[in-house]
């Protein structure tokens, strides 16, 4: 029996996923979104408004549970009691590591994939970024440069509706922006005391983020109950279950299979193209074969990956599309966790209302105009400001209606400076199928080796000097540097493994995503970057995608595939 | 960043592992307990005279006051909880080690045991034991921490995420609606954010 045909395959729901149908969709074409998770349900599943007395462990988890399924998922914050389900279940998903390389592969498997949890912070890239391979030579040069891509970027932001501030940086290009979110008192404080030392180099703004600050296309503005990762029924922040798939869904052609985990593509040897689509139904356990046109991988950067690693041919003996040899190469993810914390003095008698769902942020500032002299590249500071509430009482001495009272005793005003940092493409970090362990579903795992290289070490030291710089020229007392020790995989910004490059011999895809192998074959999750600047990556990948879903179907109106 | 700040030590609080000179047995016999008592309905850990001590400790650490207090707030019920189905074994037997440390206290006070001693003798033991858990805190940052110092985190938690707390104490609201950025101090009003 012929396998069931669409014009379009579409690998993933997420944020990347989202875009594809969208843009395939509103393109005329009918497509198929396979996505390996169940259906997700806004009324029923998002919990953003559920009260913690209505949760059985009150937000604390059930550590028995959390420990035995989500041993690897519970490292991340926003896997807790409210919104853990929204994350993998590591029993079914199994990965393997060099027990000296710990890798945290942060996964979620439902319609609408990471981006129901997504940091929702947003940053296009500059020319800085794009030309960072060519001038310091590490991995291959970007096919592409800002010129290519800023279009995109205006494109998906007035879609999608980003808060932020302007700047003028040609580090980090301006945006179609809705009315920033306001920075609170000590926020401003730090602020002025940086721009009076730093400026201009360093800069604190606030974060440029996807939620809405006004209505925006029939979403109405934030209302900030705070926890986004949980769910949100206004639909006020970007996912792809309010916004996109629902633009897809709009034009008919839109046809989205849950339960639907993608084993493999079947490359036809003959006609030089992928064929069909492997498919093994999550519930059923049934194989299933679907046939299109054109077939997009957005199922995150390491399932992509893991994907064309599954589909070898005799042809293509490593993976599907690599005659490079660089897929699974160079794996990257942003380092995290050096800056500082301290205490900024007075103001006792102000405080915030609502929960503003964003922080600060500080634009790169190192290997901007001249180069360090220690390291590579750069980072970006998030963080912010805010005062203890409640559950300070309990660390302060003294009981009875004295400590009751300090229950609305806020602390004073804290801030801190968390920085993300540039990673290096190296070959050494990649990753393999492991040759034994297979998931719930009998598809081989993934074998992951990544490690820092100096450079990041680097930057994470820095961080946390420039960090306290900056506290300190904001007066703040009792000033902290710090450095934490965050394995790779832990920021949840891995990128890399099916890079981009104009050579067929030392790239995967070409400058608009397509494999430089198989013609009708795109990949434009993370797997797809050729380095990983400094700044959070979602925006470029849906700016990618969508490039890359317009240069696709004109392709196929010219006949080319 | 507080209820993430709060779980952290809450949760290192509760994970360090106690030093205990106790042998393992008590604890499967707890097991036991606890399963007899789930299907009973009752407390699945604590026994009627720990679960009325809890009840009793963590009202005094928050009274009721023109707001309803923590056993309005059944915290000594969340403890419970905690302790049959989250805690680790040896950090459910340092508790109740802690527990029956309390009595002995109001014995060597010449109490028959922490329930029926005097007010001031019970407010005595728990100075006693506040100033202690200071103590160690401050002596010594990763030591594990203290009975009174879990006591009082357990209560303060269970109380501010029970609805009697967080509605008549913190004014929970669902939807703040707005972000007032830099405001005059006023009424404390929660909001998801802060659980």
């Amino acid at each position: 029996m012929a396998a069931p045909s669409f014009d379009a395959i579409v690998v993933g729901s997420g944020i990347t996923g989202g875009w594809a149908a969208k843009e395939l969709c509103e393109r005329g074409l009918k497509t198929l979104v396979l996505e390996a998770g169940r259906p997700i349900d806004p009324a029923r599943d998002y919990v953003e408004h559920v009260p913690p007395w209505q949760m059985k462990f009150r937000g604390f988890g059930d550590r028995k549970a959390l420990e035995r399924d989500q041993f690897i998922q519970l490292h991340c914050y926003a896997c807790n009691e409210y919104s853990g389900k929204f994350f993998v279940n590591d029993r079914e998903n199994p990965y393997t590591f060099d027990p000296d390389k710990p890798f945290h592969w942060i996964r979620g498997r439902q319609v609408g994939g990471k981006s129901i949890m997504w940091g929702r912070q947003v940053y296009r890239w500059s020319d800085l970024d794009f030309e960072a391979n060519a001038r310091d030579g590490f991995g291959v040069d970007w096919p592409i440069r800002y010129a290519d891509i800023a279009p995109w970027y205006d494109y998906v932001e007035r879609f999608i509706g980003v808060s932020g501030e302007r700047l003028g940086l040609p580090q980090l290009p301006d945006g179609q922006f809705l009315p920033p979110m306001a920075l609170n008192c000590a926020e401003q404080v730090v602020r002025d005391g940086v721009a009076k030392r730093f400026a201009p180099e360093r800069i604190v703004t606030i974060g440029r983020v996807a939620i809405l600050t006004a209505p925006h296309r029939g979403r109405p503005a934030c209302h900030y109950c705070g926890p986004c990762e949980r769910g949100c029924i206004t639909h006020s922040y970007f996912n792809s279950i309010g916004v996109t798939l629902p633009a897809a869904r709009a034009t008919g052609r839109l046809t989205l299979r849950p339960y639907s985990v993608v084993h493999s593509v079947i490359y036809d040897g003959q006609r030089d193209r992928a064929a069909d689509v492997r498919v093994i139904d999550a519930q059923t356990r049934q194989p299933l074969e679907f046939r299109a046109r054109v077939v997009f991988l957005c199922a995150s950067t390491l399932e992509s990956t893991r994907i064309l690693l599954n589909s070898k041919t005799t042809r293509f003996p490593t993976g599907l599309a690599d005659s490079s040899g660089e897929l699974g190469r160079n794996l990257m993810d942003h380092t995290m966790g050096g800056g500082a914390r301290g205490v900024i003095p007075g103001m006792e008698d102000r405080t915030v209302h609502g929960h503003r769902p964003n922080g600060i942020y500080v634009p790169r500032f190192r290997n901007v105009k001249a180069p360090h002299a220690e390291f590579l590249r750069g980072y970006g500071f998030q963080g912010g400001g805010g005062r203890a509430g409640w559950g300070r009482a309990a660390g302060q001495p003294g009981f009875g209606v004295e400590l009751k009272r300090a229950l609305h005793a806020e602390g004073p005003w804290g801030f801190s400076f968390y920085g993300f940092g540039e990673c290096l493409p190296r070959s050494t970090n990649y990753v393999e199928l492991d040759p034994v362990t297979v998931d719930a579903w009998g598809i081989p795992a993934l074998r992951i080796h990544c490690a820092w290289s100096d450079n990041e070490r680097k930057l994470l030291h820095d961080m946390s000097v420039t960090a306290a710089e900056m506290l300190d020229a904001a007066g703040a007392k009792d000033i902290t540097p710090f450095v934490d020790d965050n394995p790779p995989g832990l920021t949840i910004h891995e990128m890399g493994t099916a890079r981009m490059g104009r050579d067929p011999k030392t790239a995967v895809l070409n400058a608009h995503n397509q494999c430089h192998d198989v013609k009708n074959l795109f990949v434009t999750d993370g797997a797809c970057m050729a380095s990983s600047a400094n700044q959070n990556p979602s925006i470029t990948y849906m700016a990618l995608t969508a490039r890359a879903a317009a240069y696709a179907v004109d392709a196929m109106k010219r006949n080319e595939l | 960043m507080n209820r993430r700040d709060l779980l952290r030590s809450l949760a290192t609080a509760i994970a360090i592992p106690a030093i205990s000179g106790l042998p393992a047995d008590p604890s499967f016999a707890l097991g036991r307990r606890a399963h007899r008592r789930a299907r009973a309905g009752g407390l699945q850990v604590l026994d009627p005279h720990q679960g009325e001590t809890v009840a009793t400790i963590a009202e005094m650490i928050i009274p009721a006051t023109d707001t309803p207090g923590a056993r309005a707030a059944e915290v000594h019920r969340f403890i419970d909880l905690l302790l049959a189905e989250w805690a680790p074994d040896d950090d459910r037997r340092q508790f109740l080690e802690g527990l029956a440390d309390v009595d002995a206290r109001a014995r060597a006070a010449s109490a028959p045991d922490f329930l029926t001693a005097t007010e001031a003798q019970r407010a005595a033991i728990l100075t006693a034991l506040d100033a202690e858990a200071q103590e160690r805190r401050k002596a010594q940052r990763d030591a594990p921490p203290h009975f009174f110092e879990r006591m009082k985190f357990l209560t303060v938690y269970g109380y501010c995420t029970s609805e009697v707390g967080a509605t008549a104490e913190l004014h929970y609201e669902v939807i703040p609606g707005s972000y007032d950025a830099c405001t005059e101090l006023g009424r404390w009003r929660a909001a998801p954010g802060d659980f």
